[in-house]
């Protein structure tokens, strides 16, 4: 019986994991982190576009600050986030733009001057101020009143998880690669640590931790059509659902993006569009402003991802032999501009679509993109139901982005998340309740179940073939479970996955090599997949309204009567075939930003009989507080200083700022 | 658990281990690893450059040493009248052969010199000959094999050369149209002359493009573009070199036939560049210094 | 999604895989594999095809499939390139795969890239070094936004390996650098926020295991899929190298 034990087990080497390592490392304790391969391959690496944080630097970035950005935050994410966390969030990114800074990612800088854009299909010219140049520059996304996407090119991701990845490696912290976790170790809802299957040799080790923190990404490969990369495939998430205890929130809040290149699903970042590209249908014609006149192209994503989806089916998409698209154009932006801030855009296009974007255009269909939805935490990142288990990152529901998260606000998230949550695990570590206390029989029992079960694979007389269910699920998942969904289409889907997952435990396998096994992988993680898939599918059958990224054509209004909460689903016993759902109630009383109009898309919504009193309340506040500076008025509104770590409690300085 | 990688074992050495971390350390990274007691040697960085800095005085030398050999095409006393020069003949009462032997030593020195620099890079066994036999016929990849090449035919010069030097080193005074000629012809020097001048211009030429690229020259705005032209200029100094010395050699081997049956017979030049060579004479001695 | 061609019917091609299993004692041996060519495809949808439909046994590593993430360098015809944006089109009708040379073989085209280079930041100490303490509330410092670009120039690497693999002198002296690190080094040089001095970089490549070792060769330059400035980048290190070591 192979056991290592750490004070923390972080799962998952993305930007999340990593940073939170870092901060528990820095704290004086024994970190581990395990990861499917190696970090700086994590999907982290992908994001483009950029990272949000109110530093306010540029001209278009006057007066911006985090009250700003907590508005297009909450607003973005149809009222579902939680506004503590939202608060949480958006204070703290700017420290994580600038500590990334300290730590080398060569962020974009702001060049003092004129200077053209494009935008809204129209050559403008800024004039940056002296004072601004050399800071972090920052452009246009969807979904917000400011620029305030902090970026590299568009090869943000990969700049920031390098810088993280290079800081963990500075701190020492031991990255065990190519280690998969299969389980959590519970007990009495206490998380002790996970039993990790090693994939080069087979080997199962149990990793006993104080503190068990999963940051595994999304579980965007449970559709067939994704931007996610191939090992985001939720075992994180589903291995928290099966403990039983633990669970999964806003599982059907699932967001699309509006640009990925058809057919191969590959993500242009929405930076194209930022920077002034333009969404054209068959005949050339740009067909945003017919739909949202206001922000055209630069709605938030499940505005435009539906938007895009309805023209096309109005009959004015591209035809192909592979389907339906619609055409991005970025001609317009020049070819100095793509060679410089567009280059991954440009090496997408040419090695997989072999055209030129500065002179071609690209041909681009919506496609599955982020789970909002994952692991249900805590502002504190501590995992509802399991002591010592904490998320953070996509595989998290701490709650930041409700129905649909703003671009931008996800890697900004990760960051933010790990640096908060970092501190909580060493504060929770070095508390009374962080004590280990395990016996080793638990562990053996845990290993050993998780054994069986692999060994039922590789032995047993299964007859199915994983590699089969994949597909048909990823196939229901996307045709049944999409960007538009139907009672109709999404109670068959649910019947289906549930037969799937019946089938799923029959699985047989024709390579039976314990080790390296592909096949075997294909089929542990497809029996997980599934039950997360029904999540999906099941909690957005039951969600009888519209809301952010979720869209139900038979009930397409936001219904915060009935619907302003949040769907929480457990696993109990392995024998169900179906999730247990309940639902946790927003509280619109201590809502900062009571429910209203977004700004984009339909105004329809039912109000929560709550929202006018509530509306009412803040306006005597804000009158009461007339003179007071911004920072009381939120205190007075909805404080929320207790949730930050102590060092990252400091006022974010700004240029035209002085406070 | 301070090593990194517990699953697997680190291959590569890794710096020393530090102390572990202390509680609120700064939000960057110190130099923490602490740096090895031990200085680094300033030696590699000399013998790179003494590796560039020997190759380069070669290929320089070798060019000139070209046009003063192939000074046989234009006429007998032509070359006669440079090899005197070397031999101090316009600035010394008389020819010092020796003078010779001292320039062949100088170079034998920087020859040697350099092929010892050079065998740091060679393949150092078996093992590592055959990891990159076998890699540079699976990439088809140009600069690699250019090094390759260069590789062999620095180890063909390291024979072909010593034998050359040594000749001239031993034998400075038997240096002019005639003897040469014997010496070729009749001496049967050719074969070694022959292959040693493919070698050497193959290599000097190779060697003087990866000079350029290995410390970056001649770089200019679009350093792809730069490459391109030097391989096209590294291809040219080859092809002029080599055509420069196969037509003197041929010249040295006709003449070697012609001169056959006086085999051994020192060249006199005649009168008209006696005189001629006395006006040089008295230009040269009024030089000052000379 | 098999496509009819109008003209001449979808090529058949061969993928012809360097087959092993170290764990299992499985010697390398080729393997031929047939699939039909279809629109758009990539060495990344056919050897998930022979993984679906012919061998469940496959090994290979993808991550992005999108060029990005660096995880699917292999020999393809002999030269190391990233798989999932190697169009098939591009080849002929029989590709030759093999994994990466110089790298810990896991088993058919997988290797263990990331071992090696974690092995390699922990040599180099690839990251900012500072003695300073960053005040995270308060303005950042400026930075000439050409430098910025500069910077994330040489950062653009993605630790594919295919430098490594195109190196003869590595195949050669696996202790060497390689380019990879010699860039490294080279971005972290240039960054003022990193306060090391170049007798400090010299400390850590300052001899024929670093960046006098690189006989130039230069394949790494050629075969990055990220079009790094790679060849000016380690002559312009030698030179201030040699400047600080001479
Ligand atoms: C194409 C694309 C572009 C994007 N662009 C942007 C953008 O411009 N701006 C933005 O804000 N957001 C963007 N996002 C979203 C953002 O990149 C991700 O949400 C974020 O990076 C997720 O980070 P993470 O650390 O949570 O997870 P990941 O980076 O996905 O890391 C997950 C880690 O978990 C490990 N892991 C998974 N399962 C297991 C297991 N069972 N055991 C052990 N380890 C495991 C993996 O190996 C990996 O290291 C983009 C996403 C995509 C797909
Ligand atoms: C014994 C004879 C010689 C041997 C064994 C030899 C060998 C080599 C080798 C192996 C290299 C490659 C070194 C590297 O890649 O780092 C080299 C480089 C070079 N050689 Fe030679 N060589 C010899 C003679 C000569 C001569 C006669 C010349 C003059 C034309 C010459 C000119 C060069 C030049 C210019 C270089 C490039 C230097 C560098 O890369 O630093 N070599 N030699
Ligand atoms: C100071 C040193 C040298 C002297 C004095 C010298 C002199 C000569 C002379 C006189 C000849 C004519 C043939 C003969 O007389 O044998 C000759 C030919 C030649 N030498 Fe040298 N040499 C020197 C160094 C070198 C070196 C270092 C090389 C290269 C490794 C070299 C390569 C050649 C070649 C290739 C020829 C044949 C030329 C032809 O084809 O026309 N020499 N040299
Ligand atoms: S330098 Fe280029 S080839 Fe080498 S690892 Fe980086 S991206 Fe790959
Ligand atoms: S291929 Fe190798 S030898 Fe140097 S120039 Fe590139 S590292
Ligand atoms: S799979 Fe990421 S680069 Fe190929």
């Amino acid at each position: 019986m192979r056991i290592i034990y750490t004070d923390v087990l972080v799962v998952g080497g993305g930007l999340a994991g990593l940073r939170a390592a870092v901060g528990a490392r820095r704290r004086g304790h024994d970190v581990i982190i395990l990861s499917l391969v190696p970090p700086k391959r994590s999907h982290s690496a992908a994001a483009q576009g950029g990272m949000q944080a109110s530093l306010g630097n540029t001209v278009k970035g006057e007066g911006d600050n985090e009250d700003v950005h907590f508005e297009d935050t909450v607003r973005g994410s149809d009222w579902g986030c939680d506004q503590d966390v939202a608060r949480l969030f958006v204070h703290t990114a700017p420290q994580a733009v600038r500590e990334l800074a300290a730590w080398g990612v060569p962020w974009n800088r702001i060049k003092a001057g004129d200077r053209e854009v494009i935008m809204d299909g129209k050559r403008v010219t800024l004039t940056e101020g002296q004072a601004a140049h050399g800071l972090i520059a920052a452009r246009d996304f969807g979904g917000t009143k400011k620029w305030r996407t902090c970026y590299v090119s568009d090869g943000t991701g990969h700049a920031m998880l390098y810088a993280v990845s290079d800081q963990a490696v500075a701190e020492r912290i031991p990255v065990h690669e190519r280690m998969e976790a299969l389980a959590l170790i519970h007990e009495g809802g206490r998380c002790h640590g996970a039993v990790v299957r090693n994939l080069v040799t087979g080997e199962l080790t149990a990793y006993v931790a104080k503190a068990t923190c999963i940051a595994t990404g999304g579980f965007g490969r449970i559709y067939r059509v994704t931007s996610n990369a191939v090992i985001n495939e939720g075992i994180g998430a589903a291995i928290a659902l099966e403990t039983g205890v633990a669970c999964l929130g806003n599982m059907e809040a699932v967001q699309f993006h509006p640009t990925t290149i058809f057919p191969a699903g590959i993500l242009v970042t929405e930076g194209c569009r930022g920077d002034g590209g333009l969404l054209k249908d068959a005949a050339g014609h740009r067909f945003m402003p017919d739909y949202e006149p206001e922000k055209k192209e630069l709605a938030s994503r499940d505005v435009v991802s539906r938007r895009m989806e309805e023209h096309i089916r109005a009959g004015h998409g591209v035809k192909s032999r592979f389907g339906e698209h619609l055409w991005l154009d970025i001609t317009l932006l020049g070819a100095a501009h793509i060679d410089g801030k567009l280059r991954e855009v440009k090496e997408i296009c040419q090695h997989f679509l072999g055209i030129d974007p500065a002179r071609d255009l690209i041909p681009v269909r919506p496609a599955q993109h982020y789970s909002m939805g994952g692991i249900r935490t805590d502002a504190r990142g501590h995992a509802r139901g399991l002591k010592g288990l904490f998320a953070c990152g996509e595989a998290a529901c701490w709650d930041l982005h409700g129905f649909n998260r703003l671009g931008g606000n996800s890697v900004a998230e990760t960051v933010v998340a790990g640096m908060i949550v970092g501190e909580n695990m060493a504060d929770f570590v070095e508390s009374a309740a962080g004590e280990l206390q395990v016996s080793t029989a638990l562990v053996r029992e845990c290993l050993e179940s998780e054994q069986a079960k692999l060994d039922t694979l590789l032995h047993g007389n299964g007859t199915e073939s994983g590699a089969e269910l994949m597909r048909r699920m990823q196939d229901i998942m996307t045709d049944k479970v999409g960007i538009f969904r139907t009672g109709e289409l999404l109670q068959a889907a649910v019947e289906e996955l549930q037969g799937l997952l019946v089938r799923s435990r029959r699985i047989g396998l024709r390579t039976r090599r314990p080790g390296a096994n592909p096949e075997l992988v294909t089929a542990y993680r497809v029996q997980k997949m599934l039950k997360l898939a029904l999540c999906v599918a099941y909690g957005a059958l039951q969600r009888t309204e519209s809301r952010g990224a979720h869209f139900r054509e038979d009930y397409p209004r936001r219904d915060d009567a009935n619907w302003l909460k949040r769907t929480l689903a457990t696993w109990h016993d392995d024998f169900q075939t179906l999730p247990t759902l309940d639902y946790e109630a927003l509280d619109v009383a201590s809502m900062e930003l009571p429910p209203g109009w977004r700004g984009y898309g339909a105004r329809n919504a039912i109000e929560h009989p709550a929202t006018a009193g509530r509306a009412a309340e803040i306006d005597a506040i804000r009158a009461a507080f007339g003179h007071a500076d911004r920072f009381t008025v939120q205190q007075a509104l909805m404080p929320f200083d207790h949730l930050i770590p102590s060092r990252f409690r400091g006022r974010n300085a700004r240029l035209g700022e002085t406070s | 658990m301070d090593s990194s990688f517990d699953s697997s074992g680190i291959a590569r050495p890794l710096a020393p281990v530090r102390p572990l971390a202390e509680a609120g350390r700064p939000a960057v990274a110190r130099d923490t690893q602490g740096r090895a007691p031990t200085r680094k040697s300033r030696w590699p960085a000399r013998l790179d450059l003494l590796q560039s800095a020997s190759g380069l005085f070669l290929a320089v030398f070798l060019i000139g040493h070209m046009f003063f050999v192939s000074s046989i095409l234009i006429s007998h006393e032509a070359f006669y009248t440079v090899a005197r020069f070397f031999e101090g003949a316009y600035f010394l009462a008389e020819p010092r052969p020796w003078l010779v032997s001292v320039v062949v030593g100088v170079v034998l020195t920087v020859f040697i010199a350099h092929a010892w620099l050079a065998l740091r890079k060679f393949p150092a066994n078996f093992r590592q000959y055959k990891a990159f036999s076998e890699h540079k016929a699976m990439l088809r990849h140009g600069d690699t094999g250019l090094w390759w090449i260069q590789l062999w035919t620095g180890f063909a010069l390291f024979f072909l050369g010593t034998v050359h030097l040594y000749g001239m080193l031993t034998q400075p005074e038997l240096i002019g149209p005639y003897e040469s000629a014997d010496r070729i012809w009749t001496g049967s020097m050719w074969p070694l002359y022959l292959l040693l001048l493919f070698a050497v211009e193959t290599h000097g030429g190779i060697g003087l493009y990866r000079l350029a690229l290995k410390w970056g020259w001649l770089e200019g705005r679009d350093p792809s573009a730069s490459r391109r032209r030097l391989r096209i200029a590294k291809t040219l100094f080859s092809v002029f070199f080599l055509g420069l010395g196969l037509v003197s050699l041929l010249a040295y081997v006709q003449l070697g036939i012609a001169h056959a049956d006086k085999a051994g017979e020192r060249y006199v030049p005649p009168r008209a560049a006696v005189v001629k060579l006395g006006e040089l004479e008295f230009a040269l001695s009024r030089r000052p210094g000379g | 999604m098999m496509t009819k061609n109008t003209t001449k019917g979808p090529r058949a091609l061969t993928l012809r895989i360097l087959r092993s299993s170290p764990s299992e004692g499985v010697t390398p041996h080729w393997q031929d594999f047939h699939v039909e060519e279809a629109e758009g495809m990539t060495l990344f949808i056919a050897l998930n095809e022979i993984r679906e439909t012919l061998d469940p046994a496959l090994q290979f590593d993808f991550v992005c499939r999108a060029g990005i993430c660096g995880s699917c360098g292999m020999l393809i015809d002999g030269k190391p390139g990233l798989a999932c944006r190697s169009l098939t089109r591009d080849l002929g009708p029989v590709i030759t795969l093999a994994p990466l040379p110089v790298f810990e073989l896991i088993g058919d085209l997988s290797v263990n890239t990331g071992k090696w280079m974690r092995g390699t930041a922990e040599r180099l100490e690839t990251w900012i070094h500072s003695t300073r303490e960053a005040d995270l509330t308060a303005v950042e410092t400026p930075m000439e936004p050409e430098l910025a670009e500069a910077i994330y120039e040489l950062d653009r690497c993605i630790e594919c390996g295919c430098c490594v693999a195109g190196c003869g002198t590595l195949r050669m002296r696996e202790e060497f650098v390689g380019a990879i690190g010699l860039n490294k080094i080279a971005r972290f040089r240039l960054d003022p926020r990193d306060e090391r001095s170049d007798d400090d970089f010299y400390q850590l490549i300052g001899d024929d295991t670093g960046v006098f070792g690189c006989m130039s060769l230069l394949a790494c330059h050629d075969v990055c899929p990220k079009g790094l400035p790679l060849q000016t980048q380690i002559a312009f290190l030698r030179r201030k190298m040699v400047a600080s070591g001479v």
